[in-house]
C-alpha cells in the first residue's frame, strides 16, 4: 500500500497538551480543593493473613479534628462488593478488609479528619486485635489443595483454570522432529506512576448526586461506583477534566472511589484521599502480573516451529482484580508474529496473600511475548541456528495477511521482514556483531538480544466472555461529539480522562484532517460522565483507533451536512460539489463558505434543506472494527489491529560486577499510520524504559513472612537516565485495513518487547558459561552470583 | 523479616546482683531504651509501652514481656511481643549469666526476632543496625546502674 499524504496526520506537530503541562498548569486531582473538605488516612494490616477480632477506635475518635473512623465491618454492610468479572461469587472484595485481612498492607479501617496529618496521628490510636492465620505466597503452592485458602468461603485458591487446545497439537508434537521444554518466570512488577492514585468525592443531598474527581484510567468507572454504592447510574458524576499523572493501566482506584464516595455520602462533606507512596506500593492494589510459564515447543531440524504448549500460572494476589483477564488478552497473539500451526494454552490464576493486581500496560502481553521469544532463542540454540535466521524463517510473510491464528484472531496486516531488514541496516548489525566480539575480547560479558513482538490493539474485551461464559459483552465502543458554535468555531467532546496519551491532540488532528481546518483552532473538552456518550476509556491500546475513529466519523457526518446545506443554497446536486478547506465549491466556481453554512445552520432555518435540523453538530458511537461475535469453541477474534516491533540490543557487563550496560538499542516499529509522531515516539521510548525496569530492576519482592520488601523507591528500583540508553527508533508503516486512516495502536509499544530482548542479550552474553537466566528481573546480583558460582 | 542478635557484655558486679537487676522492673524500665512504662502483671510477666525514635524508624509500641525457664542466678528465657503503628514483632532471648575471673559478671544473650508490618519493609536496611543500637543503649544504661551504686 502507498502511504497517503496527509495535511495534519503524521506531521510533526507539537501535542497541544504540552503547553499546559510544561507551564505547570495541568489540573490534577491534588489541585481539586473543595470547601470544607475532609481527609482520609487508611490503617494497614501488619499481617499477611489474620482474622480481625476487634477494632478499638474509641481513643482515635476522641482526638480533636477526627470526624469518623470507618471499619471494614461498617462498609461491608453498607455497600455492594466490588465488581469481579469472573464467576467466583465467594471471592468478595471490599475497600476495607471485612473480618479477615488477606495481605500485609491491606486497609483495615480509615480515619476521616480535618487534615491528613490529624488522620495519620489518629491511626496510632486505633487498636486492632487480630489473630494471624496461615498464609501462602507462592503460586505453585497456592495451587495445592493443602494450601491455606485466601478466601476460605471459595474453598480453594483457584480463580481460573482453563485449558484451550487450538489445532492439532498432539499430532504436531508427534510428527515434529524435535521438541524441547523450559520454564521462565515474569517477576511481579507494574507501572509505578509518580502521581499516586487520588480521589475527591462530594455528595450533594439536595440534588442527590455524587461528584467524583479522580486520577483514574478505567472503563465504566462511574457505573461501578454507582453499583457498589446502590445509587442510580445518573447519580454519580465523574469529572473527566482531571489530568492523570501517569497510569498505563494501573489507575483504576475503584476501591478508593467507593470508600471515599461512601464517606462523602455518609458525612455530607467533600472528602479527599490521595495515597502516599507506601500506601500506593503496598495497598494501592496496582501490582502487575507475576507469572510462571511452562513452555514446550515442537520443531523441525530446518527451524520451522510447528506447535507450542504453554502453561501460564499467574499469582493474582489476594483478590481477583483484573489479574485473571490478563491471561486472556495474550490469546489474541498467542503465536506472536510466527506461523505456528497449533497451540495449547493452560491459563491458571490463583489467589495468594500478596497485594492485588491491576491492569498493566499490555494486559499480560509483555510476559507472554517474553515466553514466546525465549522459546525462539531456545530452539535456535538447540539447533545451533542463528537466532535471527530462525525468526525470519518462522515469521508470517507480508503476502499471508489477513492471517488467522489458531486461537481465532486474524492479524490485519504487516511486513515483519521489511521492518527487521530496516532495523538491521539502521543498527548496522554486522558491525554490532564485531563490537560484541570486541567487548568479549576485552574481558567483558557481551550479548546481543533480539525480540520480535506484536501489540494487539483497538481494545475490545472479548477475553471476558472467553474466560467467563456468563459474560455476553461483544461491544467496547468509543464516542465523540462535535459542535460548531454560532461564530463558526469547532468544539469536540471526548468522554474519558487522559493520562498523557495526548487525546486532545489526537482528536483535533483527526478533525482537522477530515474537515481540512487548522487543528490548533479546535477546542477539545472533557466533560463529566453524565454529559458523555458511552465509552470505555483508553485501555487495550485503543484510542488512536477508537477515539480517532469516532472523531473522524463525526467529522464526516458534519462534512456531509455542510455539503447538503451548500447544495441547497447553491441549487446544485450534492454529488457535484467538492469540499475543500472547510468550504464547499461548485463546478461553476461559486463557493459556499464555512461561515455561510454557520449563518444558515444557526440563524436561517428557512434557508435550510427541508427536514434538516438546525445547528452544526454531530456525534458518533463507534463499535470496535471487526468485533462482532462472542467466542465459539474457545476461539474468538479479539483485536482489529496488530502493531509490530523488533528490538535489537547490544549490552555488556563486567563478569565480577554484573551490571548490564546497554551499548546500542534499536527498535523497529510499525503501528500503521501514525497520527502524531511525537506522541508515538514518546510511547515507544517510555515503553522501552519501562521494559528495562521489568527486565533488570523492578520487582515487588516479599520476604518469607509475607511482608513486601520493596515498597519505596529506595528498594523498588526504577530505571533512570543512567539505565536507559539513547534509543534509535526505525519507523515503518503498514496501514491497517480496518481503521479510518490505517492507524494501529501504540500505547504499549516498546514495553511489549524490550524485556524479552534484554533477557535475550544477557543470556547471549553468558551462553559460553552455560548459564541461563530464567526469571525477570535479572538483577545484577543474580548475574554476578551466577558467574561467581560457575567460576568457583 | 527476621532479626538475630547475639552478644556478650561484662558488667561490674557479681552474677547474683546482676540477676536481681535484670528481673527488676524498675531497673528494666530505666534501662530499656524508650520505655515509657512497665507494669508487672504477675511475677516475671509485664506489659510494656515503648516510644522509639531511631533514624527513620519511630513509633509507639505496646507489648508484653515474659520471663520463663528461670534458673537463678544463671539463666532465663525472655519472650517479648509487641504491637505498634509501624508493625508487630515477637522474639525470644536466651540470657545466660556467668562469673568472670576478675569478679565481674558476664551476660550472654542469643535473641531471635521476627518483625512484620511497615517497619519490616521500610526499615529493612536499618533495622539490624537499629536493633544493635538499642541493645547497646540498654547495656550502657544497665552498666550505669552499677556504676551509680
Amino acid at each position: 500500500m502507498v502511504e497517503k499524504k496527509y495535511k495534519f496526520i503524521s506531521q510533526p506537530r507539537h501535542p497541544s497538551e504540552n503547553r499546559r503541562f510544561v507551564a505547570g498548569r495541568g489540573n490534577f486531582v491534588a489541585d481539586i480543593d473543595r470547601p470544607n473538605m475532609l481527609h482520609v488516612a487508611p490503617l494497614s494490616s501488619h499481617y499477611p493473613a489474620a482474622i480481625i477480632n476487634n477494632i478499638d477506635i474509641s481513643e482515635a475518635m476522641m482526638m480533636d479534628g477526627v470526624i469518623d473512623v470507618i471499619t471494614g465491618a461498617e462498609i461491608g454492610a453498607a455497600i455492594q462488593p466490588l465488581m469481579n468479572g469472573l464467576d467466583t461469587p465467594k471471592v468478595q472484595r471490599f475497600p476495607l478488609a471485612v473480618n479477615r485481612v488477606r495481605y500485609a498492607g491491606e486497609w483495615v479501617c480509615a480515619v476521616v479528619a480535618e487534615s491528613r496529618a490529624i488522620a495519620e496521628d489518629a491511626l496510632e490510636k486505633i487498636i486492632i486485635d487480630a489473630t494471624p492465620q496461615p498464609f501462602v505466597l507462592d503460586a505453585e503452592e497456592a495451587l495445592l489443595p493443602s494450601s491455606p485458602p485466601v478466601h476460605p468461603e471459595h474453598g480453594s485458591n483457584i480463580l481460573l483454570d482453563r485449558k484451550f487446545v487450538w489445532g492439532t497439537v498432539g499430532e504436531d508434537f508427534v510428527n515434529a522432529e524435535h521438541n524441547l521444554s523450559f520454564s521462565v518466570i515474569w517477576g511481579r512488577n507494574s507501572t509505578v506512576p509518580i502521581e499516586t492514585f487520588g480521589v475527591v468525592a462530594e455528595w450533594n443531598g439536595w440534588d442527590n448526586i455524587l461528584d467524583v474527581w479522580a486520577s483514574v484510567q478505567m472503563p465504566k468507572y462511574s457505573d461501578q461506583i454507582a453499583r457498589c454504592l446502590n445509587l442510580p447510574g445518573n447519580a454519580v458524576r465523574v469529572h473527566y477534566d482531571v489530568d492523570v499523572g501517569g497510569s498505563y493501566g494501573v489507575k483504576r482506584g475503584i476501591k478508593h472511589a467507593t470508600l471515599i464516595g461512601y464517606i462523602a455520602r455518609k458525612l455530607g462533606r467533600p472528602i479527599r484521599f490521595i495515597e502516599d507512596r507506601l500506601e500506593n506500593m503496598r495497598a494501592g492494589d496496582a501490582h502487575g502480573p507475576e507469572r510462571k510459564f511452562n513452555v514446550e515447543v515442537a520443531f523441525e531440524s530446518d527451524g520451522n516451529v510447528r506447535s507450542m504448549r504453554m502453561r501460564a500460572l499467574d499469582n493474582a494476589g489476594a483478590y481477583a482484580g483484573r489479574a485473571p483477564f490478563q491471561l486472556g488478552k495474550p490469546i489474541s497473539a498467542i503465536v506472536g508474529p510466527y506461523q505456528i500451526n497449533s497451540v495449547s494454552y493452560h491459563a491458571i490464576s490463583v489467589t495468594s496473600n500478596k497485594t492485588v493486581q491491576e491492569a498493566v500496560r499490555g494486559f499480560g502481553q509483555a510476559p507472554t511475548n517474553y515466553a514466546i521469544e525465549t522459546a525462539m532463542d531456545r530452539v535456535a540454540s538447540f539447533l545451533k541456528m542463528d537466532r535471527l535466521a530462525l525468526r525470519q524463517r518462522n515469521l508470517i510473510r507480508s503476502d499471508q495477511f489477513p492471517y488467522l491464528i489458531p486461537s481465532g484472531s486474524t492479524y490485519d496486516s504487516g511486513d515483519y521482514h521489511a521492518v527487521i531488514d530496516k532495523v538491521l541496516a539502521a543498527a548496522d548489525y554486522k558491525t554490532l556483531l564485531v563490537k560484541r566480539d570486541h567487548l568479549r575480547d576485552e574481558g567483558m560479558m557481551a550479548g546481543i538480544g533480539i525480540a520480535a513482538c506484536l501489540e494487539p490493539s483497538g481494545g475490545n474485551s472479548s477475553f471476558e466472555p472467553l474466560l467467563n461464559e456468563a459474560n455476553k459483552t461483544s461491544t467496547w465502543m468509543e464516542s465523540c461529539q462535535i459542535n460548531v458554535d454560532g461564530l463558526g468555531h469547532l468544539t469536540a467532546r471526548i468522554h474519558t480522562t487522559s493520562s498523557g496519551q495526548g487525546h486532545e491532540t489526537l482528536v483535533s488532528t483527526v478533525l482537522g484532517e477530515v474537515l481540512e481546518i487548522d487543528p490548533s483552532n479546535i477546542r477539545i473538552t472533557r466533560p463529566n460522565s453524565l454529559e458523555s456518550l458511552p465509552g470505555n476509556s483508553p485501555v487495550g491500546s485503543r484510542m488512536a483507533i477508537m477515539l480517532g475513529g469516532a472523531a473522524a466519523r463525526s467529522a464526516e457526518k458534519l462534512k456531509a451536512k455542510l455539503i447538503k446545506i451548500a447544495a441547497h443554497s447553491l441549487g446544485i446536486d450534492a454529488e457535484k460539489l467538492t469540499y475543500a478547506g472547510g468550504n464547499v465549491l461548485a463546478p461553476d466556481g461559486r463557493k459556499h463558505t464555512w461561515q455561510d453554512a454557520v449563518e444558515l445552520a444557526h440563524r436561517q432555518f428557512h434557508n435550510l434543506p427541508e427536514g434538516m435540523d438546525p445547528g452544526l453538530a454531530a456525534f458518533d458511537i463507534m463499535q470496535v472494527p471487526t468485533g462482532n461475535a462472542l467466542p465459539v469453541d474457545g476461539k474468538v477474534h479479539m483485536y482489529p489491529c496488530y502493531s509490530f516491533e523488533f528490538h535489537l540490543v547490544l549490552l555488556a557487563f563486567d563478569p565480577v560486577i554484573g551490571r548490564p550496560e546497554i551499548h546500542s538499542y534499536t527498535v523497529g516499529h510499525d503501528c500503521g499510520t501514525v497520527i502524531n509522531p511525537a506522541i508515538v515516539s514518546g510511547m515507544t521510548y517510555g515503553g522501552i524504559a519501562h521494559g528495562i525496569g521489568a527486565a533488570l530492576l523492578e520487582e515487588f519482592a516479599y520476604d518469607p513472612n509475607g511482608q513486601l520488601m520493596t515498597q519505596s523507591f529506595l528498594d523498588y528500583l526504577m530505571p533512570s537516565s543512567h539505565e536507559v540508553p539513547p534509543i534509535q527508533i526505525v519507523k515503518h508503516c503498514t496501514p491497517s485495513p480496518h481503521t479510518v486512516f490505517g492507524q494501529k495502536g501504540s500505547g504499549e509499544s516498546g514495553y511489549l518487547g524490550s524485556p524479552a530482548a534484554i533477557s535475550s542479550a544477557i543470556n547471549d552474553a553468558v551462553s559460553a558459561l552455560d548459564i541461563r537466566f530464567e526469571k525477570l528481573p535479572i538483577r545484577m546480583s543474580a548475574i554476578s552470583d551466577a558467574i561467581a558460582n560457575k567460576s568457583a | 523479616m527476621n532479626l538475630n542478635l547475639t552478644g556478650t557484655e561484662s558488667i561490674q558486679t557479681n552474677p547474683s546482683r546482676l540477676w536481681e537487676s535484670v528481673i527488676d522492673p524498675a531497673v528494666l524500665q530505666r534501662s530499656i531504651p524508650g520505655c515509657v512504662s512497665m507494669d508487672e502483671l504477675a511475677p516475671g510477666e509485664y506489659t510494656i509501652t515503648l516510644e522509639l525514635k531511631v533514624a527513620a524508624v519511630g513509633g509507639n509500641f505496646e507489648g508484653s514481656v515474659k520471663l520463663s525457664e528461670m534458673n537463678p542466678p544463671n539463666s532465663c528465657l525472655i519472650n517479648v511481643s509487641g504491637n505498634g503503628t509501624l508493625g508487630v514483632g515477637k522474639g525470644t532471648a536466651r540470657v545466660t549469666i556467668t562469673a568472670n575471673e576478675d569478679d565481674t559478671a558476664r551476660i550472654t544473650y542469643e535473641a531471635d526476632g521476627e518483625v512484620s508490618g511497615l517497619v519490616a519493609g521500610v526499615g529493612q536496611r536499618v533495622l539490624m543496625g537499629v536493633a544493635k543500637h538499642l541493645v547497646r543503649q540498654f547495656f550502657t544504661a544497665l552498666k550505669k546502674e552499677f556504676e551509680a551504686n
